[in-house]
């Protein structure tokens, strides 16, 4: 199997995450929802699993391979001591040439050197010394929050609930990632750098055009609101899917569809207006869809509920709202504590009555 | 409770490292090997109906990871030509303990990492070699380099993947 240059870039990002990942666990601070998050990601790809797998065997093989009897710790340490300067890459000069070999003689000039820390900082001192990948900046959502940046190239980027995008700035294109959740891009026209998207095995390139993407667990969502994009998988490297405005490919598992599916790109997108929409869905996918963004989660607990169909569109933070909605229906019945929500039904309520409101 | 967790796994990975060298050693001869292995962990994974029911997903990776190598080096055993039952289980003594070819080709793949190793930035260098050569915490290796422990994870993580690209690439 052959490497091109393009797969060898997006092989170092996934070993990258591997890495980081693989640290992350040996450090033993992983929380309960960062262990989710590392399931996710490895459960998004093969390629994830054998960088993961890959890199695991380099730290095994580290303490024979690192102990170099031609050089001494003093050595190393003080190297490693004495070039402050030179680990601090100057975040301009990688933009404007990525591929430039790094400049390995210790920066003299004190300003200089100011500047550089002065960048360093501004990208949240996160330092990139291999010159073949720029300085990445990423940009993130909490839960229930939501927000937009316009991007140094002009584009703009809105970023849904819980989400983390990587950027990256190169010659030939405008690289984002999507480590977790939905964003919505608003396309810079740029003829000589194309911007790719990808989210895990999908590989999404777009000229001058306005689309969004949902990665979740297993799946990734592309809905096109504007213009033209071609979304292609991992997996099946030699086919791409031209997706005009108005179409939606779901990449299950990695797998590419055979056709994009005509959708209401307005209604895909309602959570830029901080609205949710449904057309005749159950309520089971309702309140999952509430939950990406409320702080207290709705849970569903008569069965047969769940698959009550429902229309409307609400505040994505006005749960109450949809909450008086249900409690409009027949039967059902909606009871709020500090933590939770319960949905049920009257004749299903379970034997110690709490007060409802 | 976490460093607990930590040995498990450890102890795990270091029980199948045999079986996981030695299928990731064959890309040299095979390079869709690795591919492969990834390929068919993923998709047992996959397959896994209750997720919820595996409460450490890298361990179990491990261990699907080793259980298929295992697997695959006994197949490719099943395959060769005129191995007579006795040189058979030679093999499978071997397959315990590094075999005399597997630790050519680890000596090799030693002296390449450790080539990749000199070439890294100062700080990385150092932070690999004080933690994985002299067992520091990260605490400990950000106090040596007077950098945050955050920093010393960020040097690490880049180190491990730029080796891993490097080593993939010379198969």
């Amino acid at each position: 199997m052959k490497m091109t240059v393009r797969d060898e870039e997006v092989r170092a990002l996934i070993a990258r995450q591997a890495a980081d990942w693989f640290v992350a666990h040996r450090d033993g601070s992983l929380g309960a929802s960062e262990r989710q998050a590392f399931d996710e990601w490895l459960l998004a790809s093969p390629v994830h699993v054998e960088e993961y797998l890959g890199v695991a065997l380099i730290a095994q093989a580290l303490p024979t391979a690192a102990d170099d009897p031609e050089i001494p710790l003093e050595a190393i340490l003080e190297r490693a001591g004495t070039v402050d300067e030179a680990d601090v890459r100057l975040l301009g000069a990688n933009i404007l040439e990525p591929h430039a070999i790094p400049e390995r003689t210790p920066v003299r000039n004190r300003w200089q050197f100011a500047v550089a820390a002065v960048l360093a900082l501004g990208i949240g001192g996160f330092l990139w010394w291999n010159a073949d990948h720029p300085a990445p900046q990423r940009y993130a959502t909490g839960h229930g929050e939501q927000k937009t940046w316009r991007l140094t190239d002009n584009s703009v980027l809105h970023l849904n609930t819980d989400t983390a995008v990587t950027v990256r700035y190169r010659p030939a294109e405008r690289l984002i990632e999507i480590d977790r959740g939905q964003a919505f891009f608003e396309v810079a026209h740029e003829p000589t750098r194309r911007f790719r998207v990808v989210a895990g095995a999908t590989n999404i390139v777009a000229v001058g055009t306005q689309f969004d993407v949902y990665r979740d667990r297993v799946s990734t969502v592309v809905t096109v609101v504007e213009g033209q994009v071609s979304v292609a998988s991992d997996s099946t490297p030699r086919r791409e899917l031209h997706v005009n405005a108005g179409g939606q490919v779901h990449v299950i598992a990695g797998t590419l569809p055979d056709n994009a599916t005509p959708v209401d790109a307005q209604r895909r997108t309602s959570w830029l207006r901080r609205q949710i929409a449904f057309d005749q869905e159950p309520l089971a996918a309702v309140a999952a869809e509430f939950n990406r963004y409320g702080a207290v989660p709705i849970e569903i607990e008569t069965p047969s509920l769940n698959t009550l169909v429902i229309s409307g569109v609400f505040a994505a933070d006005d749960t109450e709202t949809f909450l008086a909605f249900l409690r409009t229906l027949d039967d059902v019945t909606v009871e709020t504590t500090a933590t939770r929500i319960r949905v049920f039904r009257h004749s299903m309520v379970p034997g110690e009555r709490v007060e409802t409101r | 409770m976490a460093d607990g967790k930590n040995a498990l796994v450890e102890r795990l990975f270091a029980a199948h490292r045999g079986a996981l060298q030695a299928f990731f050693d064959r890309r040299v001869r095979q390079r869709s090997d690795a591919t492969d292995l990834a390929q068919e962990v993923y998709l047992r994974m996959l397959r896994l109906k209750d997720m919820s029911a595996i409460r450490d997903l890298e361990a179990y990776l491990y261990s699907v990871a080793s259980n298929l190598a295992k697997e695959h080096a006994a197949a490719g055993r099943r395959r060769g030509i005129s191995v007579s039952v006795e040189e058979a289980t030679i093999q499978d003594q071997l397959a315990q303990a590094p075999s005399f070819e597997g630790e050519i080709l680890t000596a090799q793949q030693v002296k390449r990492l450790r080539a990749v190793l000199r070439g890294l930035p100062p700080k990385c260098h150092a932070a690999v070699v004080l933690q994985y050569v002299h067992g520091q915490s990260h605490q400990q290796i950000a106090q040596h380099l007077h950098v945050s422990p955050r920093m010393v994870k960020q040097y690490v993580g880049q180190a491990l993947a730029h080796c891993r690209r490097r080593m993939a690439r010379w198969g």
